[in-house]
């Protein structure tokens, strides 16, 4: 694979790609020092293994990549090498600059990209929900790297569809390979069980369905059926279940405001929390909990 | 019309029966809710999150099932899960999660005890092996590790006792969930003293028992209101899951025996005695005064099975493991009964019944260069069956039975149900009704509400056909390996000792 090394403004070919920051293959001979330090990274970057054997720390975290594997940084993540140089061996990259990407994983491509906006968000929800920034064995990464060469380097008609084709073709094989890689498809409670995990730890994020049918690696249909059959719940009321559960033990066991505790777990508003506690259980929150404390 | 409700608080999920007067079923819902696993022996539930399920599940269920069809509710009756322990403050807050059955954290306290001669006399008035499920050994647990949330508890209650005390106010617990917590006397029908002792608790931290047919529990206002039942709905507390299946499956008196198969096992037995083994190997539950269920348990039921198919199984779809089942069960069917000499041990989950050995582990034994993936399937099948079966063989010889009933999901595939038939050489019949426990639930209200004189008459009722007739040439094959499964299971006793150490479960 012949080298190359591409930078927005630095490099014409890269100015009908205005979201594209870097993309380079690059094959490394000698050691320099100080060249690859730890830093923040500003942008969403994949970085392929070709050949070689690098050692790389990305979010404070430790990892080792062998040909075939890719590493994926967020957005504000830390990376780069303890030793602050690069290995030897041949790398792939591209940096990508999202119109907007929160902490909370709320990703915005931009027009370039034809994957909807509910999915894009999906997309960036289940990366900044994933602890494992390495995929290993995707060969598949490895050949759309290749494509996007060989395209802007062609530049055959049609190259900018393609090249943008390419890098969502990227995004959603990783995605696809996340949730394959962090779940076995074969054992459906336990994959319930690590979702209702991100579930209780995200209880104020304001969750869609795709969202969570993208963490198990299903369609929404799909996914739907699934927990319906297994918890006789939707996805959605399932989440109600938490909520409340979550809120009656905040309503017991401190002396938080009904709003604050209503915002915690999830609701919209205080009014959102009260009718859908009180359509349940009969009493209102502040009832409840009055109950609850003058018991003694 | 009137229409009786059967509530099932299960280890995985709560599951809403109802049925009109005379027995005909008109709708099933259920809803599931979390096991946490903190540490790898931990097994833990929210019991909010159980409690809303339980409500929300039933006010839909009355909704759309019952009041949209003019039902009028005549009563509601529970059953639940047995072992659980949640201790609560004196507002009857909940002190953190429930402990469940299946958690192990007692491991030493359990130990500790059964070197003690106290042991047997605890057993003999209990009626519970002493076992790390027991709530006996987990409020031993907690006193002595938990010191700060054992100190704050008012009570330690059942999940069961939580969610009757949040619907109707009052903490009370039924003789035969009461039998299940190795604290309480089955002979006299109160707390016991010794057992109270070892737990370092007074019998005034435990709700007070009533029988099962204790019937004058009341709505909450609010919950007549929100759920739209009548003040006077009748509220049944009922027995445990256990004794309800045994009621359910009409096995009442000498000669019967009924086996259940879910994610794990058991085959009970009930009469008007204890079964007083020497080795401690059984329990003795009551379903009501006087009425002994009395068995043992499996740990190593279908999710044997589930494990082998998710590890093995052909997947055409993602998380299918129902086809991939049904796909492993045919192709058993091609090797011949015995699999031709492969064994399977099937302690994965170490063993309750009738090892009582929480570090033995699994193995396939006796492999040979001709054995295929046929035979790893159907071994791994008759090893759970073997297992089933031992439990069943030691039970014998304290009681006698000569048919058996069979339910539950596992259990019930034609072929498990025919090796059941073939390995203990009994006609087996499968149980008609879909659950039941709800069965079970349903025929204990009848009871309380006259239509039947007694549980007696109402287990009677429930119908049984012998499906399955056992084939005298493979009982004789599976004799002929039993001895060699029965075997191991003992002589491997040290070496499941230091290969559990090595794994550090």
């Amino acid at each position: 694979m012949s080298q190359f090394f591409l930078q927005q403004q630095k490099s014409a070919e890269l100015n009908p790609f205005p979201h594209i920051v870097e993309l380079a293959c690059q094959k490394i001979q000698h050691i320099q020092f100080n060249s690859f330090p730890v830093r923040q990274s500003l942008r969403l970057q994949f970085f392929y293994v070709n050949e070689g054997k690098f050692e790389w720390s990305i979010n404070g975290k430790g990892f080792i990549l062998y040909p075939g594997d890719m590493a994926v940084i967020l957005p504000q993540q830390d990376f780069g090498s303890e030793k602050a140089f690069l290995d030897l061996g041949i790398i792939s990259w591209i940096t990508i600059s999202p119109l907007q990407f929160t902490k909370a994983g709320n990703m915005l491509l931009g027009k370039w990209s034809s994957i909807p906006e509910n999915e894009t968000k999906s997309i960036g929800k289940l990366l900044s929900l994933n602890h494992l920034p390495v995929l290993s064995k995707l060969a598949t990464a490895g050949h759309i790297f290749q494509s996007l060469q060989k395209e802007m380097a062609e530049q055959e008609i049609g190259y900018t569809v393609r090249v943008n084709q390419l890098i969502d073709e990227l995004l959603i094989t990783v995605v696809r390979h996340l949730t394959r890689q962090n779940n076995l498809q074969r054992d459906f409670p336990q994959t319930f069980m690590k979702l209702e995990q991100s579930l209780r730890n995200n209880l104020d994020h304001q969750w869609l369905v795709e969202e969570m049918a993208v963490l198990v690696g299903l369609g929404i249909t799909a996914f739907t059926a699934k927990v319906k059959n297994y918890t006789g719940f939707s996805p959605l009321h399932y989440l109600i279940n938490i909520r409340i559960a979550e809120a009656i033990k905040l309503l017991k066991n401190t002396n938080n405001h009904v709003t604050d505790i209503a915002l915690e777990t999830g609701f919209y508003s205080s009014q959102h929390f009260s009718t859908t506690f009180k359509k349940l259980t009969g009493y209102t929150p502040r009832q409840f909990r009055k109950n609850n404390k003058k018991n003694t | 019309m009137d229409c009786i409700i059967t509530i099932d608080i299960g280890t995985s999920a709560v599951r809403i029966f109802a049925f009109e007067m005379n027995g005909t079923a008109i709708g099933f819902s259920k809803g599931s809710y979390p096991t946490f696993h903190t540490e790898p022996i931990y097994s833990e539930q929210d019991p909010e999150q159980v409690f809303i399920t339980v409500l929300y599940v039933l006010k839909n269920f009355l909704t759309e099932k019952i009041n949209a069809k003019k039902y009028k509710v005549a009563a509601i009756c529970f059953s639940a899960a047995m072992h659980s322990v949640l201790p609560v403050d004196k507002n009857g807050v909940p002190l953190g999660n429930a402990i469940t059955w299946a958690d192990n954290r007692g491991k030493k306290e359990a130990d500790d005890l059964k070197k003690l001669p106290m042991a047997k006399t605890i057993y003999d008035a209990t009626g519970t092996p002493i076992h790390p499920m027991s709530p006996l050994i987990k409020i031993a647990w907690i006193k002595r590790h938990d010191k700060e949330r054992f100190s704050k508890t008012d009570k330690f209650i059942a999940i069961k006792n939580y969610i009757i005390q949040q619907l109707t106010g009052e903490c009370v617990i039924d003789y035969s969930l009461a039998s299940a917590t190795g604290l309480f006397n089955i002979h006299k029908l109160h707390w016991d003293n010794n057992a109270l002792a070892y737990a370092g608790i007074s019998a005034n931290r435990l709700p007070t028992p009533v029988p099962v047919f204790y019937s004058s529990l009341q709505l909450r206002r609010e919950y007549q209101v929100s759920l739209g039942l009548p003040k006077k709905t009748k509220i049944i507390i009922g027995a445990s899951d256990g004794c309800m299946a045994t009621l359910g499956a009409g096995v009442w008196g000498e000669g019967k025996a009924t086996i259940t198969i879910e994610q794990s096992g058991a085959v009970r037995v009930a009469g008007n005695k204890m079964i007083r083994d020497s080795k401690q190997r059984f329990f003795n539950y009551l379903l009501t005064d006087g009425y002994y269920v009395s068995g043992g348990p499996t740990n190593n039921g279908g999710v044997i099975f589930e494990w082998f198919a998710k590890q093995f199984g052909i997947f055409n779809e993602a998380y299918g493991i129902d086809d991939s089942i049904h796909t492993l069960i045919k192709e058993a069917m091609q090797a011949p009964a015995g699999s031709d000499g492969l064994l399977f041990l099937p302690y994965l989950l170490g063993e309750r019944a009738p090892l009582w050995n929480a570090n033995a582990r699994g193995a396939y034994f006796g492999l040979n260069i001709k054995h295929e993936q046929k035979h790893f399937i159907r071994a791994t099948l008759e090893g759970i069956l073997y297992e089933i079966y031992s439990i069943g063989k030691i039970l014998e010889e304290h009681r006698a039975f000569s048919t058996l009933s069979i339910n539950g999901s596992f259990a019930s595939y034609p072929l498990w149900a025919q090796i059941i038939a073939d390995m203990f050489g009994k006609p087996v019949s499968v149980n008609n009704s879909y659950d039941s426990i709800g069965t079970g639930a349903l025929l204990l209200s009848q009871t309380e509400m006259g239509v039947y004189r007694n549980l007696e008459d109402a287990a009677k009722t429930v119908s049984l056909q012998t499906n399955y007739h056992p084939n005298k040439k493979d009982h004789q094959v599976y004799m002929k390996y039993f001895s060699v499964f029965e075997k191991l299971s003992y002589k491997l006793k040290d070496e499941f000792e230091e290969i559990a150490l090595l794994q550090n479960l």
